[in-house]
């Protein structure tokens, strides 16, 4: 990049500023995690709360912050996933789904869809769409990556050594394909038949980004295992979980302290996600992403209108989407000239010939259609070639 | 001293309840396990070396800490205001963007690192680190083969545990990653067999922790050194448990003075408050390439946080300032001292003493005695673990802020603690000459039974008493 290098400085709201003074509209949101805006003051104050009160605490014994949060991530994820398994990164908590389910199903199977993007730790790459996969040696065996959105080959490559099928409801990283919900049902019930756990990856699409308190929601299916990110702490402090069902956790009840995390699930970062959990429930950011999306997705519109060049469609859902170009090195000219233009977005890491826009889900209309107008202008200056 | 709002006093009911939720929404045996050895002990009051059992109202010594995060001591006010300061300016931070925190603390930590360990890179914890140093490795070299040790310890995500050398943690979840050969530790003949033209990168502990405490030689470590360089694969040393000051210098490896290819660190950095980790590496050409040529090749959503950058800052400082391995090498030796003389005293209990500074390991001459003495010491105010890869290892790694009169605090709990084992023994010594029951007193489901039953008796007899 050619740009100047920005360092982050202050941060509010849907706007982060750089060190001399500059003010940005974050619309990437370190890929789905300031959800509720950057640095919430009501989040600085839990953290600081939970300071006084506790430390990250030793990590194998039984502490009550660790106990309150589970009970309250169990009110407030529908259905029955009522027991917690903490990390402190999405990839740990990707990475401890795929245990959970080779050792309860007692089987080697892992299956995502093509264009998936898991994370970064081991099983999480093994089970992505990346070009760089061959870089890092052989990965996790009895990996799999069927065809998306095709049941018939689902039913062909799930069977019964298959410990569980992973699936984003939105791939992000993938143009923010959705999946729909006759295709995660048909999933849920080839799992269900062949006795494979279902697993939802919410880690881009949690607390309300698509314009549901959960994705999984809407398509119609209950998960055995659901995969929540860092907006679990509201970009304040991380910590991430792994949801399993009573029957799924009765592996973890036979093995305890077979999967650790020193910083996974710590005090402190359990207190701020319990103050996380309570501003969520308090201001049901998923009504706000599914006006403020429909509003964004009209600009967008009208942008590929316009742009028929540079852009070639959006696709996505609530504050969850992305703009497809013709190639690579335009979508990383597009993120440039946003930057130039006070705005922050990042290409897709599957698909790296989109862009993905995801801005806090509290964003006013104002600031929507600052982000829209500040694109247009980066639009416009790729198109003049500047 | 910042103010402490934890609850000073918890009732038995209040107990009843914390663990119905917690048995409910995260793990019923977790709970069943810890209380067979006393460490179903709640934290409260935590600061410098201990917290305060709000039970009992027991201060408790923390010779656990989280396995070396509690360097600096718990919640060290220094450390607590600059995270109070932070949380009123930053938050986590943007993925995308560098800050003047995390320079800051980039610039930090390369200076510190010992020999030209001077590129760093953020992970969000100790298993983190170790995936993005084993993609590196991998990736620059383009080779398949990871050389790990027997009963290493690594961590639990998918690169980590495929170099994990127990098979308690692996077992479960196979197939791993192929690619991965496991060698006894300190045994250079061994090494010296598998590390080929093939082989990416060693990777070791310098002081293998969970292992039970071993220090590796000095000799042991020039020759993988030289062996790495003969066969061009990367020596990575994994110092998670043992870096910041733990071991008596500021990292482990300068015991010996071999620099590796790539260093991991954790735990400690974040200062027992947050979470934070790096990989700090060499700037060769190799590995130099790499990472021009796949700049987002391992990306942290969570590491290096602009908050938790903010706090290691203070963290080195305090470190620094203090010359805390300088304190840590002093009572280390101290507290290996009173050991020794613990063990010529008492041969039937204790086979071994090792260690280097304040992570000092005691073996026992049976595996249920781990269990038994993390029970006993927790009654005289020791909050203290056997390793899960070696029960009959206690580690002894209390915050290497720890003086002199807390460390004789300690050393006479300890005391206690052994006299105690000895009114039990000859119960169990007697219970393990029949043949099969020493295996059975050395299996773990067996010691959480049969110690859940002992625990229970107690608590009938002592009912209503204070110990």
């Amino acid at each position: 990049m050619t740009t100047p290098k920005l360092l982050e400085g202050a941060r509010q709201g849907a706007h982060f500023f750089d060190t001399g003074g500059r003010r940005y509209l974050d619309a990437d949101c370190s890929a789905g995690i300031f959800n509720l805006g950057r640095r919430r003051p009501e989040l600085a104050e839990a953290l600081k709360r939970a300071a006084r009160a506790a430390d990250q605490g030793n990590f194998p014994i039984i502490s009550e912050e660790k106990a309150l949060l589970a009970e309250a991530l169990a009110h407030f994820v529908p259905g029955p996933l009522e027991c917690s398994l903490y990390g402190v990164t999405r990839g740990e908590a990707f990475d401890a789904a795929c245990k959970v389910a080779r050792g309860f199903t007692k089987r080697p199977g892992l299956a995502a869809l093509e264009g998936a993007w898991h994370g970064e730790t081991g099983f999480a790459l093994s089970l992505s769409q990346r070009a760089d996969r061959d870089l890092y040696g052989p990965l996790i065996p009895e990996t799999a990556l069927l065809p998306f959105g095709d049941l018939a080959a689902a039913e062909r490559a799930v069977t019964n050594t298959t410990a569980a099928v992973f699936l984003e409801p939105v791939q992000a990283e993938n143009g923010c394909r959705a999946v729909t919900p006759e295709y995660a049902r048909g999933l849920a019930d080839l799992c269900r038949a062949r006795g494979a756990l279902l697993v939802v990856d919410e880690t881009q699409t949690n607390f309300g980004r698509t314009g549901a308190r959960f994705a999984f929601e809407r398509l119609g299916v209950e998960p055995d295992i659901l995969i929540l990110g860092e907006a679990l702490g509201g970009g304040m402090f991380p910590i991430t979980v792994t949801l399993l069902t009573q029957r799924v956790n009765g592996f973890m009840n036979d093995h305890p302290l077979i999967h650790l995390s020193t910083f996974g699930g710590s005090d402190v970062a359990c207190l701020v996600a319990r103050a996380a959990l309570g501003l969520y429930a308090a201001e049901k950011p998923w009504d706000n992403a599914a006006a403020m999306g429909k509003r964004l997705r009209a600009a967008l519109d009208g942008l590929v209108e316009r742009f028929p060049d540079l852009l070639s469609g959006v696709a996505g859902e609530g504050l969850l989407l992305a703009l497809r170009t013709p190639s690579p090195e335009t979508a990383r000219a597009l993120c440039a000239a946003c930057l130039e233009n006070g705005l922050l977005v990042a290409a897709g890491r599957a698909a790296r010939d989109t862009v993905v826009i995801r801005p806090s889900l509290l964003v006013t209309e104002a600031e929507t259609d600052e982000l829209a107008s500040s694109l247009e202008a980066a639009l416009r200056a790729v198109s003049s070639g500047a | 001293m910042a103010e402490n709002t934890g609850p000073a006093t918890m009732t038995k009911q209040d107990k009843a309840r914390i663990f119905a939720l917690f048995g409910r929404h995260i793990n019923r045996n977790q709970i069943k396990y810890l209380s067979a050895g006393h460490l179903d002990v709640f934290e409260t009051r935590r600061e410098g070396v201990g917290f305060t059992d709000p039970l009992t109202g027991r201060r408790m010594y923390d010779c656990f800490t989280a396995a070396g995060c509690f360097n600096v001591s718990r919640r060290n006010p220094e450390v607590l205001a600059a995270l109070e300061a932070a949380a009123d300016e930053v938050d986590m931070g943007s993925r995308l963007l560098p800050s003047p925190h995390k320079e800051a603390l980039a610039r930090r930590l390369s200076a510190l690192a010992p020999g030209d360990l001077d590129r760093v890179l953020f992970a969000a914890g100790g298993g983190e680190a170790v995936e993005c140093a084993l993609k590196l490795a991998r990736g620059a070299t383009g080779r398949p083969k990871i050389v790990s040790t027997v009963k290493a310890y690594h961590g639990h995500t998918g690169f980590a545990l495929s170099a994990n050398g127990k098979e308690h943690y692996r077992h479960c979840f196979e197939p791993l990653m192929p690619g991965f050969v496991f060698v006894p530790f300190n045994d250079l003949d061994a090494a010296a067999k598998v590390i080929d033209g093939d082989t990416a990168a060693v990777i070791l502990e310098p002081v293998q922790g969970e292992a039970g405490i071993f220090p590796g030689t000095p000799e042991y470590l020039r020759g993988l050194r030289d062996l790495c360089d003969r066969h061009g694969a990367l020596l990575i040393f994994d110092e998670i448990q043992t870096g910041f000051g733990r071991t008596g210098r500021m990292f482990a490896s300068e015991h010996s003075g071999v620099v590796p290819d790539i260093m991991t660190v954790a735990k400690s950095l974040g200062g027992g408050l947050c979470a934070n980790a790096a990989v700090i590496h060499r700037d060769t050409p190799l590995l130099r390439g790499f990472r021009e040529a796949h700049p987002d090749f391992h990306e942290t959503h969570a590491g290096g946080g602009d908050l938790a950058c903010r706090v290691s800052l203070k963290v080195l400082d305090y470190l620094e300032q203090n010359r805390l391995w300088e304190n840590a090498e002093r009572q280390g030796a101290r507290l290996k001292a009173a050991l020794n003389d613990l063990m010529r005293a008492n041969p039937r209990i204790i086979r071994e003493v090792r260690g280097v500074g304040m992570m000092v390991g005691v073996e026992y001459i049976h595996e249920f005695m781990g269990p038994m003495m993390s029970d006993a010491l927790a009654r005289h105010g020791v909050f203290a673990a056997y390793s899960g890869n070696a029960p009959q290892v206690m580690r002894f790694m209390a915050p290497i802020t720890v003086s002199d009169a807390e460390l004789d605090g300690i050393i006479a709990a300890i005391r206690a603690a052994v006299r105690d084992m000895k009114t039990l023994l000859p119960l169990a010594l007697l219970a393990a000459r029949v043949p099969g029951v020493l295996k059975l007193l050395n299996n773990e489901k067996m010691q959480t039974a049969l110690f859940s039953w002992v625990r229970k008796a107690e608590d009938l007899f002592s009912r209503g008493g204070g110990n």
